[in-house]
């Protein structure tokens, strides 16, 4: 009897760790965010040091998603980055250690989104990516760090789902022009971005705006194993 | 047993990760977004102008309001293959609907009036 209930606990912790989660709270790890209470993000051009060329756009297209879900505002990214361009800021490297202070002035923005993509690194077979990348937002007001998180994810592109999924995209007419590669690696940014971003405490359009500071945070650093049924 | 049972299925309710309704709806704006980005030709700028249509006329997220940036992005859309009326028109519902964005969005309508 006492073997099984071991078993069956462990069969449940097993089975409930749902992402890996500290045992700090959100008020601690991201003390800075509640503090701040920010609203308006502006997104940087992601910084690409891995090999893949196109990476910087897999992950531009897909960031805004998952932190207007979190009750943000971010500001459009298609006009955002025509600004950029056009003030020769579109390198965010230069800003990642520089005063922010411009960005809240000219865009309005209370943070300042920072994207590295370290790696992309195809397996051999094709049937996982590996990406290392690292999210920085930053105040745009003290400069300060308000939110950091570094992982490396390791997407299976060997499953697929028809519910919007990859496979299920190409079945649309109007977007058929994109090829089934292009596809699946934008899913990669999307569920890259979405896994990452989702730790953010919530913003002020969420219901538990401002809520949320008892929740447990999620690992700083991690390592994780996701696919296309990610949402 | 039973109360093991009954702490079994207490255990599993609490831990299932609740995936709650999210706050927006946004059809396929990744894949449209991103082949805007990379071809910015006539189909996937159609392709785009026809997804964020669809985000805001069938707009099922629980805040039943369209996302930020979508009005924005959508009239500097418009306003670049030249429908000027319609594309500054949707700048202004971003402002009214989101009014943080007033401060960037007046820098765009000022530049445009140069």
């Amino acid at each position: 009897m006492k073997n099984i209930s071991i078993l069956l606990f462990a069969i449940i912790i097993l089975l409930s760790g749902c992402s890996t989660t500290t045992t700090l709270k959100k008020s601690v790890a991201y003390e800075g965010m509640y503090k701040e209470l920010p609203l308006t993000v502006l997104l940087m051009p992601p910084i690409n040091r891995s090999t893949n060329v196109e990476a910087k756009e897999y992950f531009y297209s897909t960031l805004n998603v998952p932190l207007n879900n979190q009750g943000y505002y971010v500001l459009p990214p298609f006009m955002t980055m025509e600004i950029l361009k056009k003030e020769s800021a579109y390198d965010a490297e230069l800003f990642l250690n520089g005063t922010l202070g411009k960005f809240g002035e000219v865009f309005g923005a209370d943070i300042v989104l920072f994207t590295i993509i370290d790696t992309w690194d195809k397996s051999a077979i094709g049937a996982t990516v590996t990406i290392t990348v690292e999210y920085i937002a930053k105040s745009a007001k003290t400069n300060e760090t308000l939110y950091s998180r570094k992982g490396t994810i390791v997407y299976d592109t060997s499953v697929q789902t028809n519910a919007g999924g990859a496979f299920g995209l190409i079945a649309d007419l109007a977007l058929s022009a994109i090829n089934t590669a292009a596809t699946k690696y934008v899913d990669v940014g999307r569920v890259c971005n979405s896994y990452t971003l989702k730790d953010f405490p919530a913003g002020k359009y969420s219901p538990t705006y401002n809520l949320d500071g008892e929740e447990l945070s999620g690992a700083k650093d991690f390592r994780v194993r996701l696919n296309s049924k990610y949402k | 047993m039973r109360k093991l049972i009954f702490f079994f299925c207490a255990v599993l309710l609490l831990s299932s990760c609740t995936v709650q309704k999210p706050l927006y709806s946004w059809a396929k704006y990744e894949t449209a977004s991103y082949n805007y980005l990379k071809n910015s030709d006539e189909k996937s700028t159609q392709a785009l102008i026809d997804n964020y249509k669809k985000i805001i006329e069938k707009q099922t997220g629980t805040r039943n309001v369209p996302p930020p940036g979508i009005y924005a992005d959508y009239g500097y859309l418009l306003l670049q293959i030249g429908r000027t009326d319609e594309g500054k028109a949707l700048l202004l519902k971003e402002i009214e609907l989101y009014p943080e964005s007033k401060i960037f969005i007046d820098r765009i309508l000022k530049m445009l009036e140069r």
